[in-house]
């Protein structure tokens, strides 16, 4: 029976429809919480994210595609919060996938920077099958890994690449990536852990700061699914983050891609924050500019309905659904 | 009359009686708190360390000192109420430890390049904690720390280790607290970085000093000694003043080793003409809010 699991517990695949692949309900680094200069009443959290959720659910259902999916990428460290997404999935209707793993060796705390390979894997493989901080309802539906600061995959990265490759072979929860950059140890691993590369969606390929160090052709070669995740850090925003880029240089890059007839292999995301946890956030960036914003620009690029349908429900659809036994 | 800060408000330093000066009562690992094969059952923990705090006072003891810091275990809800059920004083201590234990928050934020953080920004961090209150993450603000607690790379005291221990001691200078810190590799060198910030000795105490524990304790800095017999031995060789004792270990432990502490068994273990000078007056003389 296949399944994609959410905060709220195992969905049909079909009920999942029109999906952002990679967002944050909030994110912030480990150790932020600590630090009151970033906190904020919990009715304020909530005023600033359910409207931003409440909207995107119903240009999904305007769209008519389903509830929606929301994918938070917030890893293990980084202020995820599943009671919290929980409320807001009951709350709003639209599904939200919680991920295990962690955005990078540098976000992984004292313990598990210890950690084995084995542990690592059996805490994603838990968190997958069994449930999430002791919750049996709440499974994690992806797992994320990343490189560390300074586009150089570390040794703890890696650690935590070949637990997941474990876990997704034997669980048959995707993997994504936060950045696509230094991908050959990488690559090097998913092939040692027998791990198909349509089960790997390379993130963040279409950032500012990534531009000439991601080898994009050979990871779609490979079969390797890319992200176009950052979809809205456009430069010509008021404050940009250094991870900017210009919003037309970003959307040729997309449509070079599909083009070149990827389309499979393209996800697409906003790698927004709905209520930022450690770091002031982008102003006026939210998930709703692929419906504000960049559908327009793909639709005026000439992009049939088809293939926006494939991209943003067909393909997040295929690469969540569980497939145990098939990674 | 000076002023001791406690987790249930300041109390003064003569009021607290014999002390177990440099504890830790809950110690997590960072990241065990989100381990799948580790229960925190807040219940049992209670238990577990009210147990020995109850233990503590029938032998004689009178409060307890978490020197954990704020990112190792530190509950401050549960101390104030493990300290109202057993009538023992709990002082609780602001400050993180070395460079390791530190999250990526401090050491790589979302800034372009990701800058570690500088002494300046630790010190306000700490100093918040207390003059404003210790934090319960993203939610209040509590007590005021008594103590600020920090630690160098047992390898050798790393850029940020030293940044920390600035703003760790600027922040005690400001705030009036006493600054403790786990040497590195260079106990003296480490408590120069200390004393360079304008803090007094007498406001620091240096645990792991090793073979510079004489030297320390002559710059007026207490030493902190996990080894009871050489504890005694420095007290008796003329440095009973400068001498503090722990067990080293800490009520519970999640997500590492530590040895399970007795604050009874401290209490009973030093030799009753020291018990005065190393758990009353030199605790009190440390934890007192005074001048740095
Ligand atoms: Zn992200």
């Amino acid at each position: 029976m296949s399944r994609i699991n959410t905060v709220l517990g195992p969905i049909a695949p079909e009920e999942l429809g029109f999906t952002a692949i990679h967002e944050h309900i909030g994110y912030g680094m480990p150790g932020c919480e600590l630090d009151t200069t970033w906190w904020k009443a919990p009715e304020v959290r909530y005023e600033e994210t359910v409207p931003k959720l409440r909207a995107f659910h119903n240009h999904i259902r305007e769209y008519g595609a389903g509830a929606g999916g929301y994918v938070d990428a917030t890893g293990i460290c980084n202020g995820r919060d599943i009671d919290y997404y929980k409320s807001l999935s009951a709350r709003t209707g639209l599904h939200i996938v919680a991920c295990t793993g962690f955005v990078g060796g540098d976000s992984a705390l004292p313990f598990f920077e210890r950690a084995s390979v084995d542990y690592l894997y059996r805490q994603f493989r838990h968190e997958i099958t069994v449930g999430i901080g002791g919750d049996t309802t709440a499974k994690a539906g992806i797992i994320k890994v990343g490189v560390s600061r300074g586009f150089k995959m570390k040794e703890l990265d890696l650690r935590i690449y070949r637990a997941a490759a474990r876990a997704a072979v034997e669980t048959g929860a995707p993997i994504f990536t936060h950045l696509a950059v230094d991908t050959d140890p990488a690559l090097a691993v998913f092939k040692e852990e027998g791990l198909p590369l349509d089960r790997v969606l390379f993130g963040h390929a279409d950032d500012g700061v990534s531009q000439g160090k991601v080898k994009q052709d050979l990871l779609t070669e490979l079969g390797g699914r890319i992200g176009f995740d950052t979809f809205g850090y456009d430069l010509e925003l008021p404050d940009p983050p250094f991870w900017g880029r210009h919003r037309q240089d970003r959307l040729n890059h997309l449509l070079g891609f599909l083009e070149a007839g990827h389309v499979k292999q393209a996800l697409v995301g906003a790698d927004a924050n709905c209520s930022p946890l450690g770091w002031p956030g982008v102003r006026g960036h939210t998930v709703n500019y692929i419906f504000e914003t960049l559908l327009p620009d793909l639709r005026a690029a000439g992009v049939s309905e088809d293939t926006i349908h494939t991209i943003f429900v067909t393909n997040p659809t295929e690469f969540l659904t569980l497939t145990p036994g098939k990674n | 009359m000076s002023q001791v800060n406690t987790v249930l408000g300041p109390v003064p330093a003569a009021s607290l009686g014999v002390v177990a000066p440099h504890e830790v009562l809950v110690s997590v690992l960072p990241g065990a708190q989100y381990a799948y094969d580790i229960r925190m059952d807040r219940a049992e923990i209670f238990h577990a360390v009210a147990d020995k705090l109850t233990a503590f006072r029938a032998a004689g003891g009178g409060a307890v000192v978490d020197a954990g810091g704020m990112f190792a275990g530190r509950d401050v809800p549960l101390y104030e109420a493990l300290s109202s059920a057993t009538g023992v004083h709990i002082i609780a201590s602001t400050g993180q430890m070395d460079e390791a234990m530190l999250g990526g928050y401090f050491l790589t934020p979302q800034t372009n390049p990701p800058t570690p953080w500088p002494a300046e920004k630790f010190a306000k961090l700490y100093a918040d904690e207390v003059t404003e209150g210790m934090v319960v993450p993203r939610v209040e603000r509590r007590a005021a720390a008594g103590l600020i607690s920090t630690a160098v790379t047992a390898s050798g005291m790393t850029p940020t280790d030293e940044s920390q221990l600035r703003g760790c001691a600027r922040a005690a200078k400001q705030t009036r607290v006493p600054l403790s810190f786990r040497a590195g590799a260079d106990p003296l060198a480490e408590l120069a970085v200390a004393l360079d910030e304008g803090l007094a000795a007498e406001r620091i105490a240096v645990s792991n000093a090793g073979d510079a524990a004489k030297p320390i304790a002559d710059q007026g800095a207490f030493v902190v000694f996990a080894d009871l017999d050489a504890a005694v031995q420095f007290a008796r060789g003329g440095y009973a003043d400068k001498t503090l004792v722990t067990t080293g270990g800490a009520a519970v432990a999640f997500g590492h080793e530590v040895a399970s502490a007795s604050y009874a068994e401290l209490l009973r273990l030093v030799p009753a003409d020291l018990t005065e000078q190393l758990l009353i007056r030199n605790p009190a003389a440390l934890l007192a809010v005074r001048e740095p």
